[in-house]
């Protein structure tokens, strides 16, 4: 259950933040989460807003950002998203960690391997 | 920062950027650098509960250590019996109880590290905890990761859990000699690792009686 230890790690910055600030409520916080995080949105919402109980960020709406993976690869500079192999023997969709140009495992996952909290909207007094 | 005037006071929108992964990836930094300033080489073991992953540990770390000083890192949720079954196999072993955690993470290893006498260590193996899902978006440090699947986990171990061979080098796919019973066909199962990652590298394993271990060594470099 690796969206706990998110959930939690977003409740303790987005209040942190929000008492430097001096605000008196949260009103929403866009939160961006990468493909290759399998981070469940459903859970993060849930445990945070068990946390945001009796906070000021309790009516906060959490906007979720879901951001594909996107990769480079040394050795042809293709720089883009992976490719995805359907498999009619197992009826899913399978990622591919290689390269989609030129087929090579010499590739660096530049985007989708994080998840974020973006900006976060306050109210001030 | 964007302020907007409302009816009771000002709306403020922050914009903050904060990853929330890169506090863990920082301190793996710290950790890899600590390991290959003392010319260690280190293997974050991953697998499913009840894959095998101890007694493969178990294993490599016997026939390693005719040659190498190699130590094991034990991450479960409680208990010593992983640590104590490595530690019989003649390893300088320490436990991580994660105490109820899902996946060992970087600060863990880095508050575990100390406690090995890094001068002398040639070999680290760092077994993680039994979960394909979790650790993957937590890397501890360590150069390379393992994942281990077993045929006792049935024909789609791997194609349901590919994200966890985004960063693995090797794959043991383990208890081969139970293939049949299972009605497993290995074949498969290294098809499905070598689609999802096309340079991983596929060894065949039996932890109960070694098959496959010494070319587990071999295919993670380790016999140098």
């Amino acid at each position: 259950m690796h969206e706990t230890a998110i959930a939690m790690s977003i409740v303790e910055t987005v209040l942190t933040e929000a008492e430097k600030q001096q605000a008196v409520s949260v009103q929403s916080i866009d939160i961006e989460i990468g493909e290759l995080t399998f981070l469940g949105t459903d859970q993060i919402a849930f445990w945070v807003k068990t946390n945001f109980e009796n906070t000021i960020a309790a009516n906060a709406a959490l906007n979720f950002i879901q951001v594909k993976a996107e990769v480079s690869c040394d050795a042809c500079g293709y720089r883009g998203g992976l490719s995805i192999t359907e498999d009619p023997a197992y009826h899913m969709q399978l990622p591919v960690f290689a390269c989609p140009h030129c087929g090579r495992g010499t590739i660096t996952i530049i985007k989708g391997k994080d998840a974020f909290i973006r900006t976060i909207h306050i109210e001030k007094e | 920062m964007k302020t907007i005037k409302t009816a009771n006071g000002r709306s403020i929108e922050i914009a903050l950027d904060k990853s929330l992964y890169n506090k863990n990836e920082a301190i793996a930094s710290i950790n890899r650098r600590l390991l290959e300033e003392h010319g260690i080489k280190a293997v974050d073991i991953l697998g499913s509960i009840g894959s095998g992953k101890t007694t493969i540990t178990g294993c490599m770390a016997e026939i390693l250590g005719k040659k190498k000083a190699v130590a094991a890192l034990a991450g479960d949720i409680t208990t010593t019996i992983d640590a104590d079954r490595i530690r019989e196999k003649g390893a300088e072993v320490l436990q991580i109880n994660t105490d109820g955690g899902c996946h060992l993470d970087a600060n863990m290893v880095k508050n575990a590290l100390p406690m090995f006498d890094l001068e002398q260590l040639d070999i680290l193996l760092i077994e993680n905890v039994g979960n394909l899902i979790c650790p993957g978006g937590y890397p501890v440090g360590a150069q390379q990761r393992m994942v281990v699947v077993s045929t006792t986990e049935g024909p789609y171990m791997i194609v349901k859990h590919p994200y966890i061979f985004k960063d693995a080098s090797v794959v043991a796919i383990n208890k081969i000699d139970l293939a049949a019973a299972m009605e497993v066909d290995l074949a498969q199962l290294k098809a499905d690792a070598l689609t999802i990652k096309p340079d991983i590298r596929v060894v065949f394993t039996n932890g109960r009686t070694g098959e496959g271990i010494s070319e587990l060594i071999a295919a993670l470099g380790l016999t140098d």
